[in-house]
């Protein structure tokens, strides 16, 4: 089974398992037309069964078209797997940001964020991570600051500064 | 209405609004052009800010961010190969061959002249037709209204790309997103899962950030900077503004005619549901390479081709808007965003805006008349900038795409839990996107599942559960007639000539 097959149908099965969390609610309302209404549960069932027959259509045509999903993901030179690593990276990032933005305010989440953010690209364009740090460094700030002049000064806005 | 639209124009003459269309205007210049950047994500981003503004002068920005970034997706399609957006593709096979060929500041400058034509004409035609259709949706019976919903709906999803299961998976995914939160008939909540943050149900704001933006944050992250690297064939050196201007001759070779022509198809696809830039570009071009006496020269370098696709793509613009005003249907993502804007300035956009609404709505038909002329203009101000726009740093871009989406979902809500919804959302829609799922359908399904939801279940309580109903209203059988038709034309059909094709081979 190639990766890209594996990973089809695990999402497909996924999908069907969400599903199945989104599903549990509707045993806490009542029957569609029990009151000769449709309901707030008509059409969410209706959405429910299709996505469970979606699902079995999606994994039973994977395996049927396994042969001419044969993919590889895009390789980098500078980072080894960067397909998984680029968006695990990120989005630890943006959870990384949104919780240090609550504890630390948003002057030094974004500065790290936005480091973050720029540092990868940067250095996955060059392998040169010195250079990639300063231009990281002077992003940071220039991004940060547009930021607070943006939505602070320019319209008003309340950004938390440091809520420890 | 006339001396209502007189006074969109004199609005646009307010410096204050003004500014908000040139910056709107330069705003989608730069995403339209930028590669993996589009006018959807300029107007996901503009979004959180339109709380802080007058909604004239926030629809006047979203009007020059999208006949802006609809045009410029063209410019490194051009100059690189590599369109900025998707309606640029077709408009990439001409003008990247006449860009080989040393004729790049020509190609830029019909590009522009075609986009500007597209766009006036288009708009002419959406203040010609909004009101008539207005007056003819005001007449609709909740039946009817449910089948104009399904229209939507069923044709976003047929047209989306990839395989039918996957587009109609991401609709049901965003109508189930649809349904979180407070019943809209029963006040009861429902898919809370006992959180009071999820009572509210799911927000616009977080679900579009989360689809377009931090999913293409992510979904950049995973691609090397060297696929993105493009060798530009011909150098032009130090070009000055008059070279982008068509000549003459070259105006003569695509015609009056291929000019309207292209932009009445980009204005009819436009009103179709789904419809989108890339389609009317795509079948203007092929109407236009029908039509042609040299239909040979198309893909080789020829004016005609490329006049046609981007005078269809801007054309879209003006048509695209028509159902959302008139009826309260989106047509693609642009509209469904500046749905939301309408929304969050507490307009329901539908046959009553118009009449209602008109003068809030008429500096918006101003904007996009004016942002029209503006390519044209911005073609000889920025054309030698314009050789040089891709070459913005991804770790700049993209650091600053990242600060800016989070941060305007809490500044638009003040919660976390927004910030956290756009997170898990964007994970989703890059998941989507991933295994080959399009996102479109599901931000369709979040934004029409609502009313979806609503007109089917009145009208299943006004005719005590007999599905027939929707069988005995005339607009009603016509609309659902129309769904028919489309499934059958964009689906069916070419699917039957590829099974015949394949057997024969």
């Amino acid at each position: 089974m190639t990766r890209l097959l594996r990973g089809q149908v695990v999402f497909a099965l996924g999908l069907a398992a969400l599903n199945t969390v989104y599903a549990s609610q509707l045993l806490q309302m009542d029957r569609p037309f029990a009151n000769g209404e449709p309901g707030p549960a008509f059409l969410p069932l209706i959405l429910c069964g299709f996505m469970y027959v979606a699902s079995i259509i999606i994994v039973v045509g994977e395996f049927r078209t396994a042969a001419a999903a044969r993919e590889s993901a895009p390789q980098s030179d500078v980072i080894s797997r960067i397909a998984l690593i680029g968006p695990a990276l990120t989005i630890s990032a943006t959870a990384l940001f949104i919780v240090t933005f609550f504890y630390f305010g948003y002057l030094v989440s974004a500065a790290v964020f936005t480091f973050i953010v720029s540092l990868f690209f940067n250095y996955e364009k060059s392998g040169d991570l010195k250079r990639s740090s300063l231009i990281a460094l002077i992003t940071a700030f220039t991004v940060t600051l547009f930021g607070w002049l943006f939505f602070v000064k320019l319209f008003g806005l309340y950004l938390p500064v440091w809520e420890l | 209405m006339i001396s209502q639209l007189g006074d969109g124009f004199l609005a646009l003459a307010q410096p204050l609004s003004f500014l908000h269309l040139v910056g709107g205007f330069l705003l989608g210049l730069v995403f339209g052009a930028i590669p993996g950047l589009t006018a959807t994500l300029a107007i996901a981003l503009l979004l959180p800010f339109t709380f802080g503004m007058d909604v004239a002068d926030a629809l006047i920005m979203v009007a020059g961010i999208y006949m802006a970034g609809i045009y410029s997706g063209s410019i490194t399609g051009i100059t690189l190969n590599i369109p900025g957006a998707p309606s640029g593709a077709i408009t990439t096979l001409d003008g990247h061959a006449l860009m080989k060929r040393g004729e790049g500041t020509q190609a830029l400058g019909m590009s522009a002249l075609s986009s500007a034509i597209g766009g006036l004409v288009g708009v002419v035609i959406l203040v010609a037709l909004a009101q008539p259709i207005s007056a003819l949706a005001l007449q609709f019976q909740t039946p009817d209204k449910f089948s104009l919903v399904l229209l939507a709906v069923v044709t976003v999803t047929i047209v989306a790309s990839g395989p039918l299961i996957k587009a109609v998976v991401a609709m049901a995914l965003g109508l189930m997103i649809s349904t979180v939160g407070i019943d809209p008939m029963v006040p009861v909540g429902r898919f809370d899962f006992g959180s009071y943050h999820l009572v509210e149900g799911i927000s616009l704001l977080p679900a579009v950030i989360g689809l377009f933006a931090v999913c293409e944050l992510i979904a950049q992250s995973s691609i090397p900077a060297s696929l993105g690297k493009a060798v530009a064939v011909a150098t032009i050196d130090r070009p000055r503004r008059r070279d982008f201007l068509p000549s003459r001759e070259k105006i003569r070779e695509v015609g009056l005619f291929t000019f309207l022509k292209s932009a009445i198809i980009g204005v009819l696809i436009g009103m179709l549901p789904g419809g989108g830039a890339s389609m009317a570009s795509f079948i203007a071009y092929a109407e236009a390479k029908r039509g042609s006496r040299h239909p040979e020269a198309f893909g080789q370098g020829s004016y005609e081709g490329l006049a046609a696709s981007e005078s269809a793509n801007n054309a879209m613009c003006g048509g695209a808007v028509i159902p959302l005003l008139t009826m309260g249907i989106p047509g693609d993502a642009v509209t469904a965003i500046i749905f939301g804007v309408l929304l969050i300035h507490g307009l329901v956009p539908g046959p009553a805006l118009l009449g209602e609404n008109f003068h809030v709505i008429a500096p918006m038909f101003a904007a996009l008349f004016m942002a029209s002329i503006f390519i044209f203009l911005s073609m000889m101000a920025f054309g030698p900038v314009y050789l040089r726009l891709s070459q913005i740093n991804r770790g700049f871009l993209y650091a600053f795409i990242a600060m800016i989406s989070m941060v305007g979902v809490y500044a638009s809500s003040y919660s976390l839990f927004q910030m956290w919804m756009a997170l898990a959302i964007g994970v989703l829609a890059f998941l989507l996107r991933t295994f080959g799922y399009p996102v479109v359908p599901t931000l369709m399904g979040i934004i029409l599942g609502p009313y979806l939801e609503e007109f089917l279940r009145r009208s299943l309580i006004v005719s005590e559960g007999d599905p027939t109903i929707f069988l005995r209203s005339p607009a009603s059988l016509v609309l659902l007639g129309l769904t028919l038709l489309f499934v059958w034309l964009l689906r069916i059909r070419p699917a039957v000539k590829r099974g015949r094709a394949e057997a024969a081979s």
